[in-house]
């Protein structure tokens, strides 16, 4: 009886403790989704706010984020698989480059935040770039490295040391066996891990903070050194600073559904480029 | 295109991967210099021991109290009972996922956690004003729910995701032959999971548990959002709180760049840096000894 | 190849574009104000954009400091240790008034008190009264609801009070918050700008009338007349700092402002505009 009672408080803890984590996301999705959806409109995400932001659209902020993103994968996207071949190609594995690996890991745990001094020291100051969407977009970018380094590190690991040897003892080049047989088949894993960064980028709001994101602009982003709005900090300002709260509620709701839409849209395409390749091997 | 010519690309694009990954590196170890040059440009302007041992954070009075006690308090303190919640759920729910759950259900349940971790962390800090915070008030009987009560469920939520994968992970890297040995010695199915498979998965665990807790110390949107922002030593769950995060969120676009206050919130910037650094540290070392251990 | 192109195109264009956007920045008093006054604004004058930031007063004229801003939106005027800066500098400013605010008193509707001293408040406020029993009559905690140390109306009132906040005060990150806060919590306390509090934002909520030790008679912050005769405890005029060099290029800006189109909006807006409307 008693060893029955044990089993069944095992079996109780441990499903238990699994369906309350999926019942997080399942209260986070359904409270958002079941008050945001109604004011998700055509309306709603093609035109620009209206009195005071309390009616209309989020047009801008929609338009920011995806600059915002454009830019992070311009800067980051290049330089970090370039490092991350320089490091898995070129490197002699030494104790330097473990150093620097384990470096480039840990600044993965850097807090957001600390990103953003970073930018604003850097970018904004330093550069004279002023607070704009090109200080914000590099911020996120180098924000995104850490991530997009170690992704495409793991994925090059994979591809087996017999294929290059076997391009390079047919003359090929180095260059030519990364450009034509390593890339090429890493290609997907890489994808992937591009994809979840800058999907995590998207949703950042603390680096863009102090480097270019505007409570309010009356147009459209239409240059790199603009100001510019954001999804997620449009989503902090109904909550916190506008002055009606409770009137652009649905707004906010409305904003988040858009937002998360958009990351989850990101994150399902990693995941359907990850499981071809995986039934493709 | 002869030979020479190709062994020349060859060696000039060597030379940019080399030179691109370089700046790169020198870009992100730039952050570290430029966090340390900065606050010691405050540390020669202000007084470092009242910066460890006041009691105030209050830069807009006439004499200018920088003491990161307040904060650092309040960070350790949401970040502790965010620990409470998300230790123990996680493990739990990893030890199910790796060990009970059918295959078909993981398949299922691992996307799950990944979307739990794509969800943005200024949605989650919304839901602490609109949902989790009223319900705090209505359960306890106070007026406002924005307190260190609701940063740390909050928290807990962020940190699940790294939780339970760095656990599953460490929990299915315990060989097989483990489990066999326990199981022919004639230990039932529980007691090999609690006394064999577990502790020899425990580094992994912690591994998980410290990275869990980084990513809970380093969140700045949620708590920003839902804990309320008092700077005050904390007393209790439900009293407003200020972290460190919150603070330089909050006061770094509002001072004069190079000023006291500017070289303060670097100062406390790089005890963040430092805190979160070692905490890696620690779960990055306690995952190798697993590597080691079961190589 | 086709990226290094693209990029080059990026910043060609960013030299090219010299900004025309008009930034913004500061007060969370007077950021919805500007939104308004900027929504309008451009459909007279779809070229020129306008950006706009909240945050504190110390934002607003921090970013005009650091250059990141053209207008610093200031509901306080600016202080010794901000015009030192600015010399130092080199950067010669100049100020505009384009209306004039009334921070409210705000409590919770059903605490029995209907007007306030500002000995009371300067006591409640520091953290003298630990509860409303002197006051009110009732045994129940005082809870402060204010803003955080950057923000122009926490200065403000905490200088014309001249004291230091209680420690325990909740700082929230802006106006509607503490109105939110408070409407939620019945032994609350808490100031917010006037505009907050005259357009039916104060539902549920009690506006306490304010009076002084030489003039009993209480003032409410909604009192335009009073407020045109300055006579209310808590009332400020709200500026606009600019850079002397920006002048032309925020002129158009500043002139709608001045003008009976955006007067009317300051006015329905809930704060007093400077022309008689």
């Amino acid at each position: 009886m008693k060893a029955r009672l044990i089993i069944f408080l095992n079996w109780f803890v441990l499903l238990g403790s699994t369906l309350l984590v999926c019942a997080v996301l399942g209260i986070i999705l359904v409270d958002i989704f079941s008050k945001g959806m109604s004011s998700v409109t055509w309306e709603f995400i093609s035109q620009p706010p209206a009195k005071g932001m309390t009616q209309g659209g989020i047009l801008p902020a929609i338009i920011g984020t995806l600059w915002l993103t454009l830019i992070t994968t311009l800067f980051a996207v290049p330089f970090g698989v370039a490092c991350a071949i320089y490091l898995n190609e070129y490197a002699f594995p030494s104790i330097l480059t473990n150093v620097i690996r384990a470096s480039i890991r840990n600044l993965a745990g850097v807090p957001s935040i600390i990103y953003g001094l970073f930018g604003l020291a850097l970018f904004v100051q330093a550069f004279r770039l002023g607070t704009s969407v090109l200080s914000a977009g590099l911020t996120l970018g180098l924000l995104s490295l850490p991530y997009i380094i170690t992704t495409t590190e793991e994925a090059l690991k994979r591809i087996p040391n017999s294929m290059r040897e076997a391009t390079l003892a047919l003359g090929a080049t180095q260059f030519e066996t990364i450009k034509d047989v390593v890339l090429p088949s890493a290609l997907p894993g890489i994808l992937t891990g591009v994809i979840l960064t800058l999907s995590r980028a998207a949703g950042e709001t603390a680096p863009i903070l102090f480097t270019g994101v505007a409570f309010y602009i009356n147009g459209l982003t239409s240059s790199v050194n603009q100001e510019f709005m954001a999804l997620p900090y449009h989503i902090y300002m109904l909550s916190t600073q506008h002055q009606s709260i409770e009137q652009v509620r649905p707004l906010a709701y409305g904003t988040s559904v858009v937002l998360i839409a958009m990351v989850f849209l990101l994150n399902l395409t990693a995941f359907y480029i990850r499981f071809k390749n995986r039934t493709q091997q | 295109m002869n030979a020479s010519k190709r062994e020349a690309i060859d060696r000039l694009l060597k030379m940019v991967f080399r030179a691109t990954g370089l700046v790169t590196i020198g870009l992100l170890g730039g952050i570290f210099f430029m966090l340390l040059f900065n606050s010691i440009a405050f540390f020669a302007k202000g007084n470092p021991i009242d910066f460890f041992t006041g009691s105030q954070w209050n830069p807009g009075s006439d004499a200018g109290n920088y003491s990161i006690l307040p904060l650092l308090a309040s960070t350790g303190f949401v970040a502790l009972g965010s620990m409470m919640i998300a230790v123990p759920l996680g493990i739990f729910t990893a030890t199910f996922l790796s060990e009970l759950a059918p295959d078909t259900l993981r398949t299922i349940l691992k996307p799950v956690i990944e979307m739990l971790a794509a969800i943005p962390s200024v949605a989650i800090g919304f839901l602490g004003i609109v949902l989790v915070g009223p319900a705090i008030a209505r359960v306890f009987g106070i007026q406002n729910g924005l307190n260190a009560l609701n940063g740390s469920i909050l928290l807990a939520i962020m940190a699940l995701p790294t939780i339970i994968t760095i656990s599953e992970d460490a929990i299915s890297a315990v060989p097989k032959t483990y489990k066999e040995a326990s199981l022919a010695l004639g230990a039932n199915k529980w007691a090999t999971l609690f006394q064999v498979t577990l502790p020899a998965a425990l580094p992994g665990l912690i591994a998980a548990v410290m990275l869990g807790l980084g990513r809970a110390l380093g969140e700045t949107m949620t708590v920003l959002m839902a804990t309320g922002n008092a700077a005050a030593l904390p007393k209790g769950f439900l009293d407003s709180i200020r972290t460190i995060t919150a603070t330089i969120a909050i006061e770094m676009g509002e001072v004069p760049y190079q000023t006291t206050h500017y070289f303060a919130l670097f100062a406390i910037a790089v005890v963040l840096f430092i805190i979160t650094l070692l905490i890696n540290l620690l779960g990055e070392f306690f995952a190798n000894r697993l590597r080691k251990f079961h190589a | 190849m086709k990226y290094c192109f693209f990029c080059l195109a990026i910043l060609l264009q960013s030299c090219i574009e010299q900004d025309k956007t008009i930034k913004i920045k500061g007060s969370d008093t007077e950021v919805n104000l500007a939104v308004e006054l900027a929504e309008s604004f451009h459909v007279m004058n779809p070229i020129v954009f306008v950006s706009i930031s909240g945050g504190g007063s110390g934002l607003g004229i921090a970013s005009l400091l650091n250059n990141t801003a053209d207008i610093a939106n200031s509901s306080r005027s600016i202080n010794e240790e901000e015009i030192t800066l600015f010399q130092q500098k080199g950067i010669q400013i100049d100020s505009f008034i384009f209306a004039q605010d009334a921070i409210a008193i705000v409590v919770a509707k059903d605490l029995p008190i209907d007007s306030i001293s500002t000995n009371d408040l300067a006591a409640v406020l520091s953290g003298k009264y630990s509860t409303w029993k002197s006051l009110a009559n009732k045994d129940l905690p005082v809870n402060i609801y204010g803003r955080q140390s950057n923000s122009g109306t926490h200065d403000f009132v905490k200088d014309k009070l001249s004291i230091e906040f209680s420690r325990n005060a909740k700082e929230m990150n802006g106006n509607a918050q503490i109105l939110e806060a408070i409407r939620a919590d019945h032994s609350g306390i808490g100031y917010v700008g006037a505009g907050y509090v005259s357009h039916g934002g104060s539902k549920a909520l009690k506006i306490l009338p304010v009076y002084t030790q030489e003039n009993k008679d209480a003032v409410s912050p909604l009192d335009a007349q009073k407020i045109a005769a300055g006579k209310y405890f808590f009332q400020r005029p709200l500026f606009q700092y600019y850079k002397t060099s920006s002048y032309i290029k925020i002129k158009p800006f500043l002139d709608y402002e001045k003008g009976q189109a955006g007067q009317s909006i300051i006015h329905s807006a809930g704060y007093y505009p400077l022309r008689k409307l």
